[in-house]
């Protein structure tokens, strides 16, 4: 083997680790949103269902959560990128000394912990807060303890940071002597900014915002402390699963993903097509003909796109009208089934450790004669055994003199009723080699 | 904006309205939202946990307590320093290092792969299938290690199924959950800072290398791993702050019995509502982790300005 096939081979194999550690929790996450199973989990697989989806719907806090969530998305993209902008403009102008300095300054905030961040907003507001002499109530108080705008403003100071990021990459392209033209024309300041800075930078603002937006989204180390009363879909999620968790965080983590995808996919299908229509103005592509439409052709994302789309279409279809209800039972069946199997395990270990112990006891006391018959084994097989409480009712008769096997009422009926699932039809007073041994009462025998 | 206009007449270059907006929004981002919210948790840390009647009052002065107590416990405990929250430091600091050289490793192939790659469509298709994880919640990442790691996760069974174990292992209890976690949350920071200088590196600087003769080793050591040093800066830089500032991963994933530090800030805000000491805990925090990087930027020779790019 060459050293290059080897070397490919372990690239490979570094690859599929690689990915499967990035993206393999996210699959398996998404997976136990559709099993039925209490418990997020996809190895003891139940059934498929679309039930976690309704319970996550269902969720009022998560439905608050989601409400806060964006509300204070909105506020932190103005503010922040508002600043960012501001910042990478004064980045350009600022004293070539001073510069570093100043970039050091307002890329810190992308470096401090979150934590660090989200304390010293509280403290520092809170103080204002008693610096104007705000009581309890009043306007200011309410303003500087409020979770909405303490966390806008604590988000607000590291994400401006990665707002001016975007701008400055932006701004290093930009000819102030378009400005500079404009203001020779006659146009104000303001208008200049508007006309000819504000159009230039409008991708870099797009993307900044839908950054910041998504920053703020899942912020939770800042919020956890800005938020006070209030409750984002982050803080909310962070709760759960800590305290307890059922697969409906699963549900809308696979709603988020499957967001994301869609929303990659656009993007790179858009991109794509872009691309494909320069190259055909400019002349390096012919416009052929083929089975596909335009948007599609030499555009994989867009395909995936579009099968994607039909993918979920269908499985919201399904949804509506798929129902797991007889598959649950079925499950429900085999757990029952499954339990009684190990308690009859337990009865027969215990039946064998009596009947050693019995053997021993008969040694020394023979066993009182019995009017009844009685089996060898008594009646551990006796099917009352496993029943519950409830099925006492449907037994016709009680027996008149239980069988008192070795192993007399050890096995009477009610000393497993607790956990024991429904048995659908009692016993008859029995006949056979093993008479009514069977019998559920049979343990009155040994009065 | 190539040309550098002399800032002390900012004014005139921008106009009375739109200079004032502009150093508006920054000083109040910088002195608002940056400075004096660090200056008052400063302030704070330094000050004892008084009932509010008795706040500005002759009982509020300065005080190193808060912090005496990080290094010496309480006056109560028998132990002449607070083993308990200095080991949780150390512990965090030193977690926060593995996992940044772990995310170091595991990333620098990938990154070299992707930006030296000469099919653009592949790394294009790598680059989208990297971002999708990187904007799900934080929450969410460690929610699914820890349906994975959990007892009855999938890693377990697996485990059991194989017969490579004969009962579960308690992933959570061993931290092993956590590093993963940690390592997991912030490794796309790591990656594409990296894959940025990387995929800026002229590829006929190595092919040079390579036909005079120049091993695989010697390449990346001399070559590769000089020009990608910004780039990895930036994202250990990164990773390390964060790793060392995270919550949500260790109160997710982490073992009862062990705590990170910011568990221990948060405990003293929410729990026992002693702000003062939490501020203390948290400028600790702050202080010893940029002091950590600044060390670490001197000894590799790196500029702050690197950072971000």
């Amino acid at each position: 083997m060459s050293s290059a096939t080897l070397i490919r081979i372990a690239l490979g194999a570094y690859l599929l680790i690689f990915f499967s550690y990035l993206l393999g929790p996210l699959v398996v996450m998404s997976l136990t949103a559709f099993n039925s199973s209490a418990f997020p989990s996809v190895s003891p697989w139940a059934c498929f269902t679309f039930e976690w989806f309704g319970v996550l719907f269902e969720d009022k806090h998560i439905r608050d959560g989601l409400f806060y969530s964006v509300l204070i998305g909105i506020g932190t993209v103005l503010l922040s990128v508002s600043m960012g902008l501001a910042a990478s403009i004064v980045l350009t102008q600022v004293w070539p000394r001073f510069r570093s300095t100043y970039y050091t300054m307002i890329i810190a905030p992308i470096l401090i912990p979150g934590v660090v961040l989200g304390i010293s907003t509280l403290v520092f507001w809170d103080r204002v807060g008693r610096f104007f002499g705000a009581e309890d109530g009043s306007f200011f108080y309410e303003l500087f303890h409020n979770g909405i705008f303490l966390t806008i403003l604590g988000q607000s100071s590291f994400i401006a940071s990665y707002a001016m990021l975007v701008f400055v990459a932006r701004l290093q392209r930009f000819d102030p002597g378009l400005t500079e033209a404009a203001l020779d024309l006659g146009a104000t300041h303001t208008q200049a900014f508007r006309k000819i800075l504000l159009p230039f930078m409008r991708p870099a603002i797009a993307s900044a915002s839908v950054l910041a937006f998504l920053a703020s989204f899942e912020n939770y180390n800042t919020t956890t402390f800005t938020i006070i009363d209030y409750k984002t879909l982050t803080t909310v999620l962070a709760q759960k699963v800590r305290l307890g968790i059922n697969p409906s965080i699963s549900s809308l983590a696979f709603i988020i993903i499957t967001l994301t995808v869609f929303a990659a996919l656009i993007f790179e299908a858009v991109q794509r097509n872009k691309s494909r229509k320069d190259a055909m103005r400019q002349g390096r592509l012919k416009p052929g003909r083929g089975v596909l439409p335009g948007f599609l052709r030499g555009n994989p994302a867009a395909i995936i796109l579009v099968l994607l789309s039909f993918f979920v279409i269908a499985m919201v279809g399904t949804a509506q009208s798929y129902s797991p209800e007889q598959c649950k039972i079925r499950v429900k069946e085999a757990r029952q089934i499954e339990i009684q199997k190990r308690i009859e395990a337990l009865q027969k270990a215990r039946a064998e450790e009596r009947a050693k112990a019995a053997e021993e006891a008969e040694d020394a006391v023979p066993a009182a004669p019995s009017p009844s018959n009685s089996g060898a084994f008594g009646n551990v097989f006796a099917p009352g055994n496993l029943s519950g409480e409830e099925e006492s009712e449907a037994v016709p008769e009680p027996a008149p003199q239980g069988g008192s096997g070795a192993f007399g009422n050890v096995f009477a009926p009610n000393n497993l009723s607790e956990d024991t699932p429904d048995e659908p039809e009692a016993p008859q007073g029995g006949t056979g080699a093993f008479g009514n041994v069977f019998a559920p009462d049979n343990l009155s025998g040994s009065e | 904006m190539k040309r550098n206009l002399p800032f002390s007449e900012f004014f005139r270059n921008n106009g009375p309205v739109m200079g004032s907006i502009l150093i508006g929004l920054v000083a109040f981002w910088l002195i608002f939202l940056i400075l004096l919210p660090q200056l008052s948790m400063l302030d704070y840390s330094f000050r004892f946990n008084l009932p509010p009647a008795d706040v500005g009052g002759p009982k509020d002065v300065y005080t190193l307590s808060n912090y005496e107590y990080l290094i010496y416990g309480s006056d109560e405990s028998k132990q002449s320093f607070n083993t308990v929250d200095l080991k949780v430091f150390v512990r965090t600091i030193l977690a926060a290092m593995v996992v940044t050289v772990f995310n170091i490793v595991l990333c620098y192939p990938l990154a070299y792969f992707l930006g030296q790659a000469k099919g653009a469509g592949v790394a294009r298709l790598f680059v989208v299938l990297l971002i999708i994880p990187y904007w799900i919640n934080e929450i969410l990442r460690a929610f699914a290690l820890r349906i994975i790691f959990g007892e009855t996760g999938l890693l377990n069974e697996a485990l059991m199924f194989l017969h490579l174990a004969s009962e579960p292992i308690d992933f959570i209890r061993q931290d092993v959950a956590l590093y993963a976690g940690l390592g997991y949350a912030y490794i796309l920071l790591m990656l594409f800072p990296m894959y940025n200088v990387i995929e800026s590196l002229d590829r006929n600087q190595i092919e040079a290398a390579r036909d005079m003769g120049a091993s695989w080793v010697h390449i990346h050591r001399r070559i590769v791993i000089p020009h990608a040093k910004p780039g990895i800066a930036s994202g250990s830089t990164m990773v390390f702050m964060l790793s060392a500032g995270a919550l949500a991963a260790p109160q997710i994933l982490g073992g009862p019995s062990s705590l990170w530090f910011t568990q221990l800030v948060y405990q003293w805000f929410n729990d026992s509502l002693n702000w003062q000491q939490g501020a203390a805990y948290a400028i600790v925090l702050l202080v010893s982790t940029i002091a950590i990087v600044l060390t670490f930027m001197r000894v590799f020779k790196v500029n702050m300005g690197d950072i971000g790019k």
